[in-house]
């Protein structure tokens, strides 16, 4: 059975369609990445995954429950974000940044269980944190950074995640790191991730299963090897791609026509 | 300007051990200083009579100077610059905005037209001091609510279009109190002026009985949304999917500030420059997070208020200096010296 049920999911603003008629079901424990060019409805279709924006119709649910009938609190037991640009609020230490995670857990007015230090304990040492535990968020260089605000996600102890763009502006070996980090999680502690990516190459190699939208709508939904490797992904972004196979793994490069 | 390590909960307990050290040195001012000198240890006594310990030495002139005169207007002080300064704080969280204080909706611009109101007595007939706190709180609340409506049509606003018709509407209301101005006597214009400029020569037991309510509760509410400012200081759609309800606790926060700041404004007139400076004095001091800063702003700003009150009914005794004079005369180089020395105190 899927955890994920979008069914028939359309999104405007204003007269706008962002996202039109998508419909996709995803298992648990797996990891989907939609993909396509800019101004595809990426972004608007998992902030809506992630119950930031309303369905114009259709409906979203996470194992079940329809998201429109939760409050905040609930589906934030439900489904965790790491936006595409997240807010750094300076002054913070790391590990209270990371603590926000359990918010939804303990609440507004009382302050964290000794469950609550536990669950932040392990994902500082899952995530390799423990070194910058005390230090200001704003001291941290992107990668470090880009690890903490997952570490807050993690600590939500959800099922699902959902993850806008999380490698942008990261160096190549951050970007490895994060989604290796993101990829044991999948495979240890049975994750669902859905994420958004510009980088074809590392969709492909992590996802189970990539979606590729392009002007709100579903144009191709399958196994990575697959999607990367057909005529529909050139077209959307109207150039010449090349799939090379280097040690096994699908390398996506762009060609000039 | 950024330290690496964020406050320890070492210095949280030295600022606050030192705030409230200054509180208690702030009410003893506050009762002992005043042109009839009355000795401090014969002060201290008396307040613990007051609480059943010992006697009190004080005669009974002086006994009605101290309970009669100075301390209702000490309580208020307290209950004003306490409420000023949370309500100032609290603001700043909300609208994640260091330059917001209490009247950035409109409550000064409409306790300030209601004042104008009262006093000039556009109704005819003679001035009655008593319609002046009435009248201020109903502007004060009736600009709040305005400022609500058309900036945020109910719970869907976002913070920025709230404080743009904040701005708006203090404008309006403002240019409004002026043109009142212009037509008044010069007597009720110097009577505008001594309220619009805030003070606590009026106050009485009476005048603390009708606040205290609002603010107790008040500031009680804003303490409470220490956690949830904290996890809004990630931004709105992030602190949405961390589980806040972020618009009903804006509300929440909005409304407790405003009828508390519109309680003590309707009493002691408009004291600026405490609900803005206070909450950065404690966050130079203590760090960002509103849990610490909300509870210190209380004491700090209540503390604050009294000394300046202290200084503004001494220095040229028997005249008085306005009060929101002395605070932005004091609070200004003690915020500059903060801001300045803060490296050295943030190690």
């Amino acid at each position: 059975m899927s955890i994920v049920n979008i069914d028939s999911l359309t999104v405007k603003a204003g007269n706008k369609i962002l996202v039109s008629d998508v419909s996709l079901d995803i298992e648990p424990g797996t990891w989907c990445t939609i993909i396509g060019p800019n101004g595809a409805g990426k972004t608007s279709l998992v902030e809506t995954l992630a119950g930031l924006r309303r369905a114009a119709s259709g409906s979203v649910s996470i194992s079940g429950t329809q998201l429109s009938t939760m409050n905040e609190r609930e589906r934030a037991l439900v489904v965790s974000l790491v936006p595409q640009h997240p807010e750094i609020p300076a002054g913070m230490t790391v590990r209270e940044y990371v603590s926000l995670g359990r918010s939804p857990y303990h609440g507004l007015l009382h302050a964290p269980s000794d469950n609550d230090r536990r669950i932040v304990d392990s994902v500082f040492e899952r995530l390799s944190l423990q070194e910058f535990s005390e230090r200001d968020v704003v001291t941290l260089s992107g990668g470090e950074r880009q690890r903490m605000v997952l570490g807050r996600a993690l600590a939500q102890s959800t099922s699902v995640i959902v993850l806008d763009e999380p490698i942008t502006g990261l160096d190549l070996r951050h970007q490895m790191g994060l989604l290796e980090l993101l990829k044991a999680q999948v495979e240890q502690c049975g994750l669902t991730v859905v994420a958004t990516m510009h980088d074809l190459t590392l969709a492909g190699q992590f996802a189970d299963r990539l979606v590729l939208l392009d002007k709100g709508k579903v144009v191709l939904d399958g196994p990575a090897g697959q999607v990367v490797r057909s005529h529909e992904l050139a077209q959307c972004y109207g150039m010449n791609l090349r799939v090379i196979d280097v040690d096994g793994a699908d390398v996506v490069v762009p060609v000039r026509s | 300007m950024l330290n690496a390590n964020p406050p320890t909960g070492r210095r949280m307990a030295l600022v606050t051990i030192l705030t409230l050290l200054g509180l208690c040195v702030a009410v003893v001012c506050g009762l002992a200083i005043g042109p009839i000198p009355i000795g401090t240890m014969r002060i201290i006594g008396s307040i613990f009579s007051r609480i059943g310990i010992g006697h009190s030495t004080l005669n009974s002139t002086q006994f009605s100077i101290v309970w009669q005169l100075r301390a209702p207007r000490l309580v208020l002080g307290l209950l004003a610059g306490a409420m000023l300064s949370v309500a100032g704080g609290t603001y700043q969280g909300v609208f994640r905005n260091p330059l917001a204080d209490p009247y950035l909706l409109g409550v000064a611009a409409g306790a300030g037209l209601g004042a104008t109101f009262a006093i000039m007595d556009i109704g005819g007939g003679t001035y009655t001091p008593t319609w002046t706190p009435l009248l201020a709180f109903a502007g004060a609340m009736v600009a709040v609510s305005i400022t609500w409506i058309i900036g945020g049509r109910g719970l869907r606003s976002s913070a920025s279009t709230l404080i743009l018709a904040g701005v708006a509407v203090a404008a309006l209301l403002t240019s409004l109190q002026t043109y009142l101005q212009q037509q008044a006597s010069a007597q009720s214009l110097a009577r505008v002026y001594i309220w619009l400029l805030g003070s606590l020569a009026s106050a009485s037991w009476s005048s603390v009985d009708l606040v205290l309510p609002y603010v107790l509760v008040c500031v009680m509410i804003c303490v409470a949304a220490g956690r949830a400012l904290d996890v809004m200081s990630v931004g709105e759609d992030e602190s949405r999917s961390l589980g806040v309800p972020v618009r009903r606790v804006r509300f929440i926060v909005i409304a407790a500030s405003s009828l508390g700041t519109a309680a003590i404004v309707s009493a002691v007139g408009l004291i600026g420059f405490v609900g803005i400076i206070v909450p950065h004095i404690v966050r130079l001091l203590v760090g960002t997070s509103y849990r610490r800063i909300l509870p210190l702003s209380v004491a700090f700003g209540a503390a604050f208020l009294v000394f300046a009150d202290t200084i503004a009914r001494t220095v040229i005794a028997p005249s008085e200096l306005p009060l929101g004079v002395v605070t932005a005369l004091v609070g200004a180089p003690v915020f500059v010296l903060i801001l300045s020395f803060r490296r050295q105190l943030v190690r």
